[in-house]
């Protein structure tokens, strides 16, 4: 296929772990696929995890063949820092009109040395790492992105073009322009993926507020090989914490967030369970006591939701470690005073009926999925439907679970909602088979 | 000038999907570890001959090591078990020709493990250090 | 061997030529034997330095190249081209690091990084020596597919494989088809009945030509490997012989069928299970009857069968707080004024399921929380289920109630006859007893054998959705063989010498994909390998007593003469003008970075510290403090000396 043709079987929009498996389902049945990446990397949350239940195999190892794989298919052209802005069905064909966002430096030159991060002065927060540390203005988004290139943030950048100087290949050109592009797809499959919670929508919790107070997507982060700290230690001070809380359902199964209306993306109350954040809180516990040998673990919950293959045992073996599951919705979150920047968890203990207080040192809001349903918005001339939630609504869940309202347009992954990866790769390939389906038929015809 | 540092040699095992792009890593990172430090990377550790590693020590290595993927190989669920047969096979090859059967070692490395390859290297270094030269132990040939 | 050999040896624009001195290599290598070409270059991946590479090919009519520059994960492709498009076979290439395991593992020793790399590049030398044209064979695979059993993931992956173009025999052992989903009623989440689902489905498969459907089918002996399998199915007693390119199983599950007296099952037929419970309300207008008599109060007891920590099903059936909750909710829409008590462990109604749930707590359903340690007791006292039951959410009250009907919420379970069919085509079978995948994220819907594929509940506790995703999942996989109409399987697979084996099974027994049978050669018994499934893995290579395998790219000769150039001793004059970029001992320059780093190194100086120390001396919040050293740290200004004396902080230093 010459990489810039104009025509595809497929356009598969996201490149996290759906989509990159729907892409190379697609490819190998010999389609050829346009994937679509926002980001300046593949990989979508599952690069950002440290491991993954319920094998507890390294994300890293698992995903960073896969985006290889995806990068260099024959049949699948990568195109990432892309935005999609109009996507309109005519005569049964799909027509595309993308940007490709300038990174301000050539991915076909760039050798990701590094050399350029290394001299760039500006030190700005590091997203990837959810700001726990800092990088610079020129980067490469993280040690395993792909493609593996430098970007510069240049809402940040102070132009001090020292990286110009560093740089070997002549990578690095400031004069880089948005490029349009106007494509054709037979078939468009959505594998955007999801929302994490915003924890300061739920101001008791004190997210954002206090130090110590963080997300479960922090968590993963401070426990993967690749972590900012180089070993698990609470933002506020760099101690080494000994007494950790999980509150699980932060902003999930929960219709009391105040004021929902009137904010927008990332707050909404959010009636249904998030399905992955009981395994990922017992997992990180699990991950936690091996770090930390002398930490206590207690995970605060409603109901432990350990439903899939081989999930019920990973929980029993996490019991078995000795984390410590307490049946109790957290109330409220305060810092004492004492300057310790210690918390204090308020809750009702169920099983007694009695409010309790107790001492943390450290966190963790195991925070849940929300819909993302912006890229309903570029189809134009006719509406992929969502459900009352904002997640791509199934147009027959039991039997066809990839279709959308639009023929010839299907759904993979958290997009349609919650899912955990086994659960994402499934509804991929799934995709895969009808979008496989469809595009024969139409050829056919 | 030729290779004067006196460092301990080690060979290393490594898999190309799993425990090799962790040694990467170390390099990428600059996590310095010693230079006398080469390394072989194959398909799965379970594939490792033994004829293959005392070929190492009959050349000078002083030590071996085997970068295993554990219960990430995606070959075997018993490929930590196989490739511990393998070891014990090596050993028993060693013992008989008087080699320190401590001068071969195993470890489940992923794929971005490098900090814990560097010191896999640094404490094994170590190990060969104590142990000596494998010249000491038999004579190589070159 | 190869004698006529091109070496390029990359800088990578510094990354690799700042630390180690490649123009020497260069000129050393040239005099190596077979070497016929060798060069440094600047950037080795360029497309000028692609070229040239090629023309030296053509021009030099080299027989085997050698790269020497970045980690193999990155450029072996590029260079395969690049030997594809100059006429050489791609495995006569080699790729040796000498950036990542070479020149920035060892910045620090730029002398010693330049001996390493020469052994390193030796190796690459006499692997490439050895190395062999390797050409993969080209196996047809039939674009024909086998489903076996026709329940909803069966049904519903056979109608895609047609729609892609494949013939499809879809083989069901009932006599009818639709298994589970057929008599389960009113479905969640859609409210649709599951025999309409069915018959919808059972009319469009009809439709499509490509599609035979056998009834009262079962399948006999199987044969072959991925792209051809011979199979023999049974149908209404006659055999049916049947080619095709891969085997799709949905099987199914069984229901747990609970034990005598397992909360007073069999001991009264009020007590019942959910699957039963819901003919009952399906049948029943107006009014909920059982035996005539009206029914105003139910209990349901969840996990029976499952969830038991001491027993055999240590696994959660997934699907069945769900289904027990619809049932509920389909009563009170059916049925006025039933009273319903749901006993629960924890309640699953994961994702948006739990609007299910919520919606049933709306209706007043009671939700009673048991443990495991004591579950409720059921006895029947005049014919009627009494339930005794300690509720841990008010302080382990017990709790007594009557109830017109107990609804047992029983799980799933293994097919009885699922060891046979995974004896047939050899399936593992995982510690829930179900078919089991080679990995749930790598590899979900496939089994150790090539071409053999599951999905649907066979897999594990699985609702329809869930179980239809993974089987079409299993139709796409399958796709990818029958349209390409052939497989190419990698060249590097394990041979045989057949004048050494002796045929002791050894190899055949660790073999994990099925790769190693028996043949007659030469008048005995030898072990072959079947290159369509082998994987290379080698790991039948080491267990054979007689040295018979070798893995092709792989081979003894490669392997070892890689070691003999590792030790060859390497004679590097010192470099002239040697960069010293990481090794002058003196700190990093801070000039230019934010001036708090430049405080904090100031505060700092030669002392060891913890965060709280640091941002103590330079007065600024912990936190802040905690940000900037990790970033420092990050780029290497700063590093971390192990924990102070309490414990509970890392020291921390400035790097010189
Ligand atoms: C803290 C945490 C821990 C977890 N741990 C585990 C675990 O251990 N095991 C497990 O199984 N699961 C785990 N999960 C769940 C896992 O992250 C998800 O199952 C998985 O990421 C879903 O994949 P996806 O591809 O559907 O979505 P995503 O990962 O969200 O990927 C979506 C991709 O689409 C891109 N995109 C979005 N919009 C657009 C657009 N308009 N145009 C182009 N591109 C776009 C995004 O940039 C992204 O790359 C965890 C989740 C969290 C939050
Ligand atoms: C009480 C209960 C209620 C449920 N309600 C719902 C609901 O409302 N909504 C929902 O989404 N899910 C529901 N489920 C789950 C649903 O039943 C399963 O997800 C679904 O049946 C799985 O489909 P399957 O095709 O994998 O297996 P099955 O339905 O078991 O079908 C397997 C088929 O294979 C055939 N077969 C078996 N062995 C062989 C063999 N050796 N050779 C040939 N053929 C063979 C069988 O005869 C059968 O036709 C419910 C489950 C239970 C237990
Ligand atoms: S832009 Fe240049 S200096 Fe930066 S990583 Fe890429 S090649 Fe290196
Ligand atoms: S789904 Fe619910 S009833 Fe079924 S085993 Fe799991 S926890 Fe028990
Ligand atoms: S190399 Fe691996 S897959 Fe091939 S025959 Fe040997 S054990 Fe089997």
């Amino acid at each position: 296929m010459s990489l810039d043709s104009t025509t595809y079987d497929a356009l598969v929009i996201g490149g996290g772990i759906a989509g990159q498996e729907s892409a190379l389902n697609l490819a190998e049945m010999n389609y050829k696929v346009l994937l679509v990446e926002k980001d300046v990397s593949i990989g979508g949350k599952m690069i950002q995890l440290s491991k993954v239940f319920p094998t507890l195999d390294c994300a890293a190892c698992i995903t960073t063949p896969k985006m290889s794989e995806t990068a260099r298919h024959p049949n699948i052209r990568l195109l990432t820092n892309t935005d999609v802005n109009e996507i309109v069905k005519d005569n049964g064909l799909f027509h595309i009109n993308l940007t490709v966002r300038p990174t301000y430096v050539h991915a076909d030159l760039c050798t990701g040395c590094q050399l350029c991060e290394e001299v760039c002065p500006k030190v700005i927060e590091d997203k990837y790492n959810s700001n726990m540390v800092g990088q610079k203005a020129i980067s490469i988004a993280f040690s395993l992105a792909n493609p593996k290139m430098a970007a510069i943030d240049i809402e940040q950048c102070i132009k001090c073009k020292k990286c110009v100087k560093v740089c070997a290949p002549n990578a690095i050109d400031f004069d880089m322009q948005p490029q349009n592009l106007r494509v054709e797809a037979k078939s468009v499959v959505i594998a955007t993926g999801f929302n994490l919670f915003d924890a300061k929508h739920k101001p008791q919790y004190g997210f954002g507020q206090y130090p110590n107070v963080i997300n479960a997507m922090q968590m993963d982060r401070l426990i993967a090989p690749t972590r900012p700290y180089n070993s698990v230690l609470r933002p506020s001070d760099g101690k080494v914490p000994d007494n950790i809380a999980y509150v699980l359902c932060a902003g999930s199964r929960d219709s009391s967030i105040e004021n929902a209306e009137a904010c927008t993306n990332g707050c909404a109350n959010n009636p249904i369970c998030s399905q992955i954040c009981c395994m990922y809180s017992i997992k990180q516990a699990q991950l936690l006591m091996g770090a930390l040998p002398m930490a206590d673990i207690t995970i605060y919950y409603m109901d432990i939701r350990a439903f899939g293959k081989g999930y019920e045992e990973f929980y029993m073996q996490a019991k078995g470690m000795g984390v410590n599951f307490v049946k109790g919705k957290i109330a409220k979150i305060t810092e004492k005073n004492d300057g310790s920047a210690d918390l204090v968890l308020r809750y009702e203990d169920v099983t007694t009926g009695k409010l309790k207080e107790v001492k943390h040192d450290l966190v963790v809001l195991s925070v849940g999925v929300l819909s993302d349903s912006s890229i309903t918005q570029t189809f134009t001339n006719q509406k992929v439907e969502i459900d009352n939630l904002g997640f791509i609504q199934s147009a027959h869940e039991l039997v066809s679970p990839a279709k959308t309202s639009i023929e010839g347009v299907f759904v993979a992954g958290a997009a349609s909602g919650p899912k955990d990866i086994p659960d994402s790769i499934l509804s991929a390939g799934a995709a895969a088979s009808e979008a496989a389906g469809y595009i024969n038929n139409l050829s056919a015809n | 000038m030729s290779a004067e540092n006196a460092a301990p040699k080690i060979l290393v095992f490594s898999t190309d999907i799993i425990s090799d792009p962790g040694i990467d890593q170390a390099g990428l990172l600059k996590l310095h570890y010693s230079p006398s430090v080469y390394t072989i990377s194959l398909p799965c550790s379970s594939g490792i001959k033994p004829r293959w590693i005392m070929r190492a020590f009959e050349k000078g290595f002083d030590g071996v090591f085997i970068a295993a993927d554990g219960h990430e190989c995606s070959y075997s669920p018993k490929c930590s078990e196989y490739t511990n047969k393998i070891i014990e096979q090596t050993q028993e090859m060693m013992r008989e020709k008087n080699i320190n059967p401590k001068r071969i070692r195993m470890a489940a490395l992923c794929s971005v493990c490098a900090e814990s390859f560097v010191s896999h290297m640094g404490n094994f270094s170590k190990i060969l250090a104590e142990l000596g030269s494998i010249q000491s132990e038999i004579s190589v040939s070159q | 061997m190869k004698q006529r050999i091109g070496v390029y040896i990359c800088h990578c624009g510094g990354n690799i030529s700042d630390y180690v001195d490649v123009q020497q290599l260069g000129k050393l290598m040239a005099k190596e034997d077979g070497v016929v070409i060798s060069k440094d270059v600047m950037f080795a991946c360029s497309d000028s330095t692609q070229k040239e590479i090629e023309q030296d090919i053509k021009e030099k009519q080299l027989d085997a190249i050698v790269v020497a520059s970045c980690s193999p994960k990155l450029h072996t492709h590029t260079f395969r081209g690049v030997a594809i498009r100059a006429g050489l076979n791609p495995y006569n290439y080699t790729q040796v690091n000498v950036r990542e395991q070479c020149s920035w593992a060892h910045s620090d020793r730029p002398m010693d990084a330049t001996i390493k790399a020469y052994g390193l590049i030796r190796a690459g030398i006499n692997r490439v020596a050895h190395s062999e044209a390797l050409e993969s064979i080209e196996i047809e695979a039939q674009k024909a597919v086998a489903v076996i059993g026709a329940g909803i993931a069966g049904l519903r992956a056979a109608l895609d494989l047609a729609r892609m173009g494949n013939q499809v025999y879809l083989i069901e052992k009932e006599d009818k088809v639709g298994g589970r989903v057929l008599t389960a009623g009113k479905l969640f989440s859609s409210g649709e009945n599951g025999k309409d689902v069915i018959e919808q489905l059972v009319r469009q498969i009809k439709q499509m030509t490509n599609i035979q459907l056998f009834t009262n089918a079962t399948l006999g002996k199987v044969s072959g490997s991925v792209g051809n399998y011979y199979m023999d199915v049974n149908v209404n007693g006659e055999l049916l012989k049947l080619h095709v390119g891969s085997v799709l199983v949905t099987t199914g599950f069984d229901f747990y069928s609970p034990g005598e007296g397992e909360y007073g099952f069999n001991m009264s037929d009020r007590v019942m299970s959910l699957q039963d419970f819901n003919m009952l309300v399906e049948g029943s207008n107006g009014q909920l009857m059982h035996n005539g008599q009206p029914v105003k109060t139910i209990a349901y007891i969840y996990c029976v069968g499952n969830r038991q920590s001491k027993g055999e099903n240590k696994y959660c059936s997934r699907q069945c707080c769900t289904a027990a909750i619809h049932s509920s909710l389909n009563v009170h829409e059916k049925f006025k004024g039933v009273k319903a008590f749901h006993l629960y462990r924890d309640i699953r109604t994961y994702g948006k399921h739990e609007l299910l749930y919520e919606e049933s707590s709306r209706k007043g359903d009671i939700y009673i929380r048991f443990d495991e340690k004591e579950p409720p007791v059921v006895e029947i006292k005049n014919g009627k289920p009494f339930i005794t039951v300690k509720d841990y959410l008010t302080s382990k009250k017990e709790l007594t109630l009557d109830a017109d009907l107990v609804v047992l919420v029983t799980g799933m379970v293994p097919r009885s006859d699922s060891t046979q069919i995974s004896e047939l085509l050899k399936i593992p079978i995982g510690n829930d007893k179900f078919f089991n995948e080679v990995h749930p994220k790598l590899k979900p819907v496939e089994t150790v054998i090539k071409g053999i594929y599951i999905g649907g509940a066979c897999q594990g506790p699985k609702n329809i959705s869930e179980s239809v995703q993974s089987a079409l999942s299993g139709a796409a996989k399958i796709n990818s063989i029958s349209r390409k109409g052939s497989i190419k399987p990698e060249p590097i697979v394990a041979r045989v010498d057949a004048d050494i084996c002796a045929w002791c099974n050894k190899c055949a027994e660790v073999c994990e994909f099925d790769a190693v049978k028996p043949i007659e050669s030469s008048g005995k018994m030898i072990a072959e390998i079947n290159i369509s499934t082998c994987t290379g893995c080698g790991i039948c290579a080491p267990v054979c007593p007689v040295n018979a395998i070798e893995i092709a790219y792989f081979t003894d000769n490669e392997i070892e003469s890689m070691i003999d150039g590792f030790a060859e001793p390497a004679d590097i004059a010192p470099r002239e003008e040697v960069k010293e970029t990481a090794s002058t001992g003196q700190s990093k320059s801070l000039a230019g970075y934010p001036k708090i780093w430049r405080t904090i190194a100031g505060a700092m100086d030669d002392k060891t510290l913890t965060i709280p120390e640091i941002a103590g001396l330079v007065n600024i919040s912990n936190h802040e403090a905690t940000w900037n050293v990790m970033t420092m740290n990050r780029y290497g200004f700063i590093e971390a000396v192990g924990l102070n004396d309490d414990e509970t902080h890392y020291n921390y230093k400035l790097k010189r």
